[in-house]
């Protein structure tokens, strides 16, 4: 407990945790602040009178327009609109509106620059983001703190004092991950606290029912674990690599290349499904619970489906971050400290 | 009582790929008495730092045992760790951490009590510098630092890799008496590897050379340096005209004594005593003016034990000291010197 305490406040220590804990700190003010100035309430009386105005001038100066609002019998006259009739919505529209709609009418709504930020329907993919930046912020640090610790020869001092490398291991990783933890909710906690002030006061809030917190809380939870398996990848990489470069390099020449090869490669081999091959599809299907990929290569009517569901990408990327975990604590536990 | 530190038959080998393999250690010996200062020495890459690592579980090795305070390690390190305190290699530190916050980093993941980081800080003399970044620390001041975390835990056997490296002279002073007094007043072990041979000789009680791997020599400074330095006289005569006269008159009182002319005095060696050559020459008619007992300094011994010792025109290379054969026993000091030998080492 000692050595798991102590090494959570090496980490917090860092200079470069800091520079990120601001960094992130800075960018959820900032998101929040963007949308705050962005966002209103919808346009004034004023604002929709002057929209109207410009609407009728445009609507004026368009012929075709002029001679569908003059005539009640427009489109059941004109052949060119015949299909506008078979449009299910057609009996439901007012004349001017099937003029708006079908000939190309200009509306208020048209000449209305504003945007509403909508906390119900937006906020979630907001929160989910931050979380993910969380994450991504947690394995670069996690990969520096101990890839630091083995350059610098730290890791050597650190081993003298606890032989016990199991548990420096379980005290490093450990430690890491609380921090990766604390960091998501606490950031997760000021943008929902910022975004939802904002839509209070400048936006909607919609409605925040049962099943609106189910599924956002399930899909925050979810991300939260990608995050601190992220962080574990971070770290074991480091571990493995005995570099903080080791790990960056690992993991940036993946997201860069290793998946622009994957696609490459499934884009030269007839296979069907070839975005499976990718891992972003899997993160995708783990973070929206469920993701449907299509095959289109027989050209038919029905197409074949692939379901990934979160419990799939679960196996898929839990696999991958325990073969990692594993082959680090494997590699600390065997090889010579240098 | 037993040795604190019991090193048998010490093999580690370095495979690489395309490479011959490099056996850093060869069945190396080492045993450390209780109490004292012991030098650890040996040319570079002898396998004196691979066998501090290998006794504090940092590598692991091919065969031998090592027992400290008895308890065979690395298998029973967990429970001696909290009675060592070592420093191995160039100590290296978060760049960005003051000394302070450092040392409680350690302190505070073993639970030594945190009035121990400002005890060591003023022990090694970084009071002032505490608050200060390791960034703007000289090597010095670094070496100092790493000392001061080995004795953070108030150890029992102190292992120091190199521990003068980079002080300045009163620095390797304070470093010499705070070593001195813990393995003297306190009881501490203290094993010291170095190459500053003078340090050595003025700070250990004992030691142990090795080359290659194995163990060379072995013992008490003192009788390591006089077992080394023979009874070599020199002597000198109001006129150098008599060298070659007193040489012949030496030899031939005893032929087993070795006199050589050396531009203005004479080599002797295998006499007796001094007083035997004094009374030789004056019973031949010779009256010196001159008799040094010529003493070897630990430099000289170092150099001749490892075959180390530079010719005139060549570099020695790396791996290029004696090597010591397997059944090799370590070389006996005679102890009748020692007394001799201590007052000249003073």
């Amino acid at each position: 407990m000692n050595l798991f305490k102590a090494e959570l406040r090496r980490i917090v220590r860092r200079r470069l945790s800091l520079i990120f804990g601001i960094l992130a700190l800075a960018g959820v003010v900032v998101l929040s602040g963007f949308i705050w100035a962005i966002s209103s309430q919808g346009p004034s009386e004023a604002e929709l009178a002057e929209a109207q105005e410009m609407a009728d001038d445009w609507n004026m100066e368009n012929p075709d327009y002029v001679d569908c609002i003059g005539e009640e019998d427009y489109f059941e006259d004109n052949e060119f609109y015949e299909w506008a009739l078979t449009d299910p919505e057609y009996e439901e529209l007012s004349h001017q509106e099937r003029c708006e709609a079908y000939v190309g009418g200009s509306r208020a709504s048209d000449y209305v620059w504003t945007y509403t930020f909508d906390f119900e329907s937006e906020g979630p993919s907001m929160l989910l983001g931050v979380v993910i930046v969380a994450g991504l912020i947690m394995m670069m640090l996690a990969s520096s703190a101990i890839g630091a610790e083995w350059s610098s020869g730290g890791m050597s001092n650190l081993m003298v004092w606890h032989p016990n490398r199991m548990q420096v291991w379980g005290a490093k990783l450990g430690a890491a991950l609380a921090l990766c933890a604390v960091a998501m909710i606490a950031l997760a906690a000021l943008a929902f606290g910022l975004l939802f002030l904002t839509a209070a006061v400048r936006g909607e809030v919609g409605t925040l029912d049962g099943p609106w917190w189910e599924e956002t809380l399930e899909v925050l939870l979810r991300t939260g674990v990608l995050a601190l398996g992220m962080t574990t990848l971070g770290a074991s990489l480091a571990m493995l690599g005995r570099h903080t470069a080791i790990a960056g390099g690992v993991i940036a020449g993946y997201l860069i290349i290793g998946d622009l090869i994957v696609q490459m490669a499934s884009m030269a081999m007839p296979m069907p499904f070839p975005e499976r091959l990718s891992l972003y599809t899997w993160v995708i299907a783990w973070i929206s619970g469920r993701i449907e990929l299509t095959d289109w290569s027989d050209m038919g009517m029905n197409p074949d489906v692939m379901v990934i569901t979160w419990g799939d990408a679960g196996l898929l990327l839990g696999g991958i971050v325990l073969l990692f975990g594993a082959l680090a604590t494997w590699s600390f536990h065997r090889r010579d400290a240098a | 009582m037993p040795p604190i530190i019991e090193i048998q038959g010490l093999r580690k080998t370095y495979r690489r790929s395309f490479r011959q393999p490099h056996n850093a250690l060869d069945g190396l010996d080492l045993e450390v008495a209780a109490g004292q200062v012991h030098g650890f020495l040996g040319p570079n890459g002898s396998g004196k730092t691979t066998t501090l690592r290998a006794l504090l579980g940092l590598i692991r090795v091919d065969g031998g045992t090592m027992r400290i305070f008895g308890e065979e390690v690395p298998q029973r390190l967990p429970q001696v760790v909290s009675r060592i305190g070592a420093v191995v290699e160039s100590p290296q530190f978060f760049k960005h951490f003051s000394g302070r916050l450092t040392l409680q980093l350690l302190a505070e993941s073993a639970g030594v009590p945190k009035d121990r980081v400002e005890a060591v800080l003023e022990q090694v003399g970084l009071r002032d510098a505490a608050k200060a970044s390791v960034k703007g620390y000289s090597l010095g001041m670094r070496q100092r630092l790493a000392v001061a975390q080995a004795l953070l835990k108030q150890p029992q056997l102190l292992i120091l890799d190199e521990p003068a490296n980079g002080l300045d002279p009163a620095g390797i002073h304070h470093m010499r008496e705070l070593l001195q007094w813990l393995a003297h007043e306190q009881g501490v072990t203290v094993v010291v590897s170095s190459h500053l041979l003078s340090e050595v000789q003025q700070l250990c009680d004992s030691m142990t050379i090795v080359s290659r791997g194995r163990r060379i020599v072995d013992g008490s400074v003192a009788e390591i340096i006089a077992g080394h330095s023979g009874a070599s006289l020199s002597v000198r005569f109001p006129d150098a005209a008599s060298l070659p006269e007193a040489a012949e008159a030496l030899t031939a009182a005893k032929p087993t004594v070795g006199a050589v002319v050396e531009r203005d005095r004479l080599v002797v060696t295998g006499a007796p005593e001094a007083a035997w050559v004094t009374q030789t020459l004056a019973e031949a008619g010779i009256y010196l003016s001159e008799l040094v007992t010529q003493t070897k300094n630990l430099e000289s011994v170092f150099l001749e034990l490892t075959g180390t010792a530079p010719a005139p025109g060549q570099t020695v290379q790396i791996g290029q000291s004696v090597a010591v054969p397997e059944t090799a026993a370590p070389i006996e000091v005679p102890v009748t010197v020692a007394n001799e030998a201590e007052e000249a080492q003073r």
